[in-house]
């Protein structure tokens, strides 16, 4: 046994030296790290909020927001598609769990942890909110503030337990509609120039966000709100970042609740025994 | 005189490569499968460290978001004044792959914590040595 580990410590070693020897022998380390193996960075950044080269723009100062849903937003699509197969997968192994409210633990802890919980209850879900609309002016969006959004869920789960989320209305089946809803949403904002182009005899195509001289149908980026004056909304990354928050607070929240149910909820769930 | 700069990225870049032998070797040699998932979403972690690293050098500090855009605020921005914005800013296209890649990764370990919870309730334990033996009716 100590022999055997002492093998796979030695292995594992070399595993890393390989790995080393391959980022520094193809120069993708270089140590310290140099300005000039920056090209294709300077590119994103120089184009993306280029008003002198609207042809190629997203009309989003955010650079990974508009790399994320713009110029390589397939990947995301299908990257959210793994998301969403991962997370109904993990449902998939306890998928007979009823809820049943009455079993549910309603305890929690402490009478501080729980007034202190309540207080940050309100905060954080306000910032994630800000997270995913901010998503194409500021650092952050859509996965980012689902995130964010999941850590409330979670804080509550813990300090006040899954009945106080349950009776608020959380259940399994609207969560997974607000889920299903935000993947509708995407696949209809990734569908729509498309469509519009095929109905209408121009070119248009899968995810395209702004106009380009070839394929003049696009989101736009401004939209005329009375008082506030023109509003920047970036074309689609807008409503993709929108969308994409309801789907990654809504089912990694789910994930978290099923989770939390009694050990016995979980083995009728199952089907174990 | 001594590069400072080359010893300090050196140790940083030896530091996160150690982390990842360490959790291949326990990801190897620890029974416990909670260990496993831990070392596993350590192992992430530091992938995506190393990964927004490449994209930072010295001089190079701001978020590459261009800065004073707001809603109602957005005047035309040309070529020269992103083309010294650019100097400043770090390379996004890293941070892009690990905003995906945190998500996926914390979704994939929900899915592996379903996983060893329901192990858990049918065997009553995550030792791996012990899950072998009973699942093949060995031990009780």
């Amino acid at each position: 046994m100590k022999n055997k580990e002492i093998l796979l410590g030695v292995l594992a070693g070399l595993i890393v030296l390989a790995l080393v020897y391959l980022l520094v022998s193809l120069a993708i380390i270089i140590v310290p790290p140099q300005e000039d193996n920056r090209w294709l960075a300077s590119w994103f950044l120089e184009t993306t909020y280029n008003s002198e080269r609207k042809e190629l723009w997203s009309a989003s100062p955010e650079v990974v927001t508009s790399i994320l849903w713009d110029y390589r937003g397939l990947d995301t699509v299908y990257e959210t598609s793994v998301f969403f197969f991962a997370i109904i997968g993990g449902l998939m192994l306890v998928r007979s769990v009823k809820i049943d409210p009455s079993k549910l633990g309603i305890r929690g802890m402490s009478v501080i942890s729980k007034t202190v919980t309540k207080i940050v209850l309100v905060s954080i879900p306000v910032v994630a909110v800000s997270v995913a609309l901010h998503g194409h002016l500021t650092p952050g969006g859509g996965f980012q503030g689902g995130s964010i959004f999941a850590v409330a869920s979670l804080l509550a789960i813990v300090a006040l337990g899954v009945g106080f989320l349950y009776r608020r209305g959380w259940s399994k089946v609207r969560l997974l509609g607000f889920r299903t809803m935000g993947l509708i949403i995407i696949s209809i904002v990734i569908m729509a120039v498309f469509i519009t182009g095929l109905t209408i005899g121009a070119t248009g195509y899968i995810m395209q966000n702004q106009w380009k001289p070839w394929a003049p149908i696009g989101y736009g980026y401004l939209i005329n709100l009375g008082l506030l004056g023109n509003v920047l909304y970036s074309g689609s990354l807008i409503f993709l970042n929108i969308a994409e928050f309801l789907a990654v607070s809504a089912g990694l929240s789910l994930a978290f609740i099923i989770m939390a149910l009694p050990r016995e909820e979980l083995i009728k769930g199952g089907d174990l025994e | 005189m001594i590069d400072f700069s080359a010893i300090i990225w050196g140790y940083i870049y030896m530091v996160t490569i150690g982390i990842i032998a360490m959790t291949i070797y326990g990801m190897a040699t620890r029974p416990n499968i909670v260990k496993k998932l831990i070392l596993l979403s350590i192992l992430s972690d530091t992938g995506n460290l190393i990964a927004v690293m490449l994209g930072v050098h010295s001089g190079v500090i701001k978020p590459p978001v261009f800065p004073g855009i707001s809603f109602t605020n957005h005047e035309e921005v040309g070529s020269d004044v992103l083309k010294e914005f650019s100097k400043s800013a770090v390379d996004p296209i890293p941070q892009v792959l690990v905003v995906t890649a945190i998500v996926i990764g914390l979704a994939v370990l929900v899915f592996l914590g379903y996983v060893s919870l329901l192990l858990y309730q049918k065997y009553g334990t995550l030792d791996v040595r012990l899950l072998e033996k009973k699942i093949k009716g060995e031990a009780k």
